[in-house]
């Protein structure tokens, strides 16, 4: 396994935006989820197996119980998968507020 | 795939804090020199400081390193040349008398005179040209100094290594190792080979015969030298030692300053996106210092993530806002271990209690002092943070606050290969001269044998140049 293949991490990182930030038009999601998938692959290479059995497992969760559980489940302080989903919304955080700064709270442009 | 060889006298790996000022002394006396640097050369000003940019193209792995624990501490290293001298916040402190005292007792390093390394702290303050800010300090380190001020806690402003051409204090020009001793060391014919990763040394029984080096556009090529210089950093450094097969005392003893963080916001548009705060405070020191830290939309909206549910409406006022950090000496220690087949290696650090308790009781000096410098919310970075309005809610950070919800995070690593004449537990003799070989040193973050309670470069550098000049006395006539 090498790094986390963006087929399984863009859906749960979708949600996840589309939680967090509902307002986010679809052009601008796809940059970000872009971003995200482009950052997580040069993890260490440790980190980057770490994730993709992580982001595997999530994405079968995900598939299985529907975006509903997906939120709740990343909600919870749950060592390892708690990391998991802290590192996603930390890069779409991070890459949101520094490429457009003036973004509503909710993801919405200003 | 081809294979080019090349040849030195002296191979010096990495070109930033320790690496470039060895480099320039050793070819300077004329050695023949490599410098082997694993990342791109990228000019000064052509990327934005603090910047998502910046992390992608300066920073090893995007800026996304995690030495793992409970809680696990995340960690940059610069990946350029230059190193982190490139990236990182200029602030400059001396090496204080008393923790190089301290290293010489406890460590047993020979000729480490306190005075000697004030004499060479001051040749790199020449050669970098530190110094104050030539007019008034950011808005957000203002407020700094006000909060400290009005609590008559002890602050001071840290000079830095910039240049100041136009006299304004936001245009200073930053005295990396690109713009100091990397051209010194190359006008004096050292040969800088970037984008050149050092995978491997060859050893023989006691030496070091070269390294195998691999360029990031695939080419494979042999350096082969009479000694080698590793300055490949506080991580690297062990790792790479490691992967050679050299263990002894060698990436055991990690030590940091973990930091945690909190957003404050003001009543005015004091945020300064791509500059830090100069003044720190340091009424707690060495335990604890307080200092303000890149401030940019994403960072702010970083600061805020760990509570985003009840913060998230800050976001907008982010020109109101700036980032400041709680800094503590640990006693705490990691581990950096390299892994067969696996091109990183694993990090690990261990908080003891005492640090646990100390960050917690930062995080709440530090809401305080924001208070006093008139704030009017202050957003603790942890997850479980209150909205601090008042004093009466920094009881409420001392209730909820855990090590394990937090953001805890570096930028200053060390000791993963102590320097001294302890064999137990040092990697490095004196002098860096890595124990059991006649010609392989270490020069850099790695040797400092424990955190110095101040922002490090300024000891890295003074320690680099020490242990160069010995290497040119005595140890070049012997490899
Ligand atoms: C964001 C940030 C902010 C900081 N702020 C401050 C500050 O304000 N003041 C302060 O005093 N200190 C600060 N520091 C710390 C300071 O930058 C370091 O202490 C110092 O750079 C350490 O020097 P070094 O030579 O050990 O390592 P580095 O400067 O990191 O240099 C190591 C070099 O080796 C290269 N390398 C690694 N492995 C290999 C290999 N296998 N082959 C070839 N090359 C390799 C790396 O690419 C790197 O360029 C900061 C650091 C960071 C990251």
């Amino acid at each position: 396994m090498r790094a986390p293949s963006s087929a399984v991490v863009a859906p749960t990182c979708e949600a996840v935006l589309g939680h967090d930030l509902p307002g986010l038009d679809e052009y601008r999601r796809c940059e970000v989820v872009d971003f995200v998938c482009r950052r997580l692959s040069t993890l260490p290479v440790h980190m980057r197996w770490g994730v993709a059995v992580i982001a595997f497992v999530v994405d079968g969760w995900r598939r299985t119980t529907g975006t509903n559980r997906l939120i709740a489940l990343s909600n919870r302080p749950l060592p390892l998968l708690g990391e998991y989903f802290r590192l996603l919304r930390s890069l779409s955080i991070a890459y949101v507020w520094e490429t457009w700064p003036d973004t509503r709270p909710d993801g919405r442009a200003a | 795939m081809s294979t080019t060889d090349y040849r030195c006298d002296v191979l010096v790996i990495g070109s930033g804090a320790g690496g470039a000022p060895t480099a320039a002394l050793l070819a300077e006396a004329g050695l023949d020199v490599i410098v082997a640097e694993e990342g791109p050369w990228v000019d000064q000003g052509s990327v934005v400081p603090f910047s998502l940019e910046q992390m992608d193209r300066q920073y090893r792995s995007g800026g996304v390193t995690v030495a793992l624990g409970l809680p696990s501490v995340a960690y940059t290293e610069g990946r350029c040349a230059g190193g982190g001298t490139e990236v990182n916040s200029g602030l400059y402190r001396r090496p204080p008398q008393e923790v190089v005292e301290r290293w010489r007792t406890n460590w047993r390093i020979d000729d480490l005179d306190p005075d000697a390394i004030d004499v060479l702290a001051r040749e790199v303050e020449s050669a970098l040209s530190v110094q104050p800010l030539p007019g008034p300090a950011p808005a957000p380190s203002e407020r700094l100094r006000l909060g400290a001020e009005r609590l008559g806690w002890t602050h001071d402003e840290s000079p830095r290594w910039m240049t100041y051409p136009t006299g304004d204090s936001r245009q200073g020009q930053r005295q990396s190792m690109t713009r100091t001793y990397l051209p010194r060391a190359m006008s004096a014919g050292a040969r800088l080979m970037t984008d050149c990763r050092v995978d491997k040394l060859r050893l023989g029984a006691d030496r070091v015969e070269g390294a195998d080096v691999e360029f990031t556009n695939g080419r494979r090529a042999t350096i082969s030298c009479r000694a080698v210089i590793v300055c490949a950093g506080a991580i690297q450094t062990p790792a790479l030692l490691q992967r050679s097969g050299i263990r002894r005392n060698i990436g055991r003893t990690l030590a940091v300053h973990p930091t945690v963080k909190l957003a404050a916001r003001f009543t005015d548009e004091l945020n300064v996106p791509d500059d830090v705060p100069v003044h720190q405070v340091k009424e707690f020191a060495p335990d604890l210092s307080f200092g303000g830290s890149a401030s940019h939309p994403g960072l702010v909206a970083l600061a805020l993530l760990d509570q985003w549910e009840d913060f998230r409406d800050a976001v907008v006022a982010w020109r109101e806002i700036a980032v400041y950090y709680a800094a503590i000496t640990s006693q705490g220690r990691g581990r950096v271990m390299a892994v067969p087949g696996l091109r990183d290696p694993i990090v690990t650090y261990h908080l003891t209690r005492r640090d646990r308790a100390l960050l917690c009781s930062g995080l709440t000096r530090l809401a305080l002092l924001m208070l006093e410098a008139g704030a009017t919310d202050v957003f603790p970075s942890y997850r479980g943070a209150p909205r601090v309005k008042s004093r009466r809610d920094l009881a409420t950070i001392e209730d909820t606050f855990s090590a394990t919800r937090a953001s805890v995070m570096t930028v200053h690593l060390c000791s993963t290969v102590p320097m001294g004449e302890d064999s137990d537990r040092c990697g490095a003799d004196s002098h860096g001269r890595v124990h059991g070989f006649a010609n392989l040193y270490v020069n850099d973050a790695s040797l400092l044998p424990d955190a110095p309670g101040v922002n490090p470069q300024g000891s890295v550098m003074a320690v680099a140049l020490r242990n160069a000049r010995h290497f040119l006395a005595e140890g070049w006539s012997r490899v």
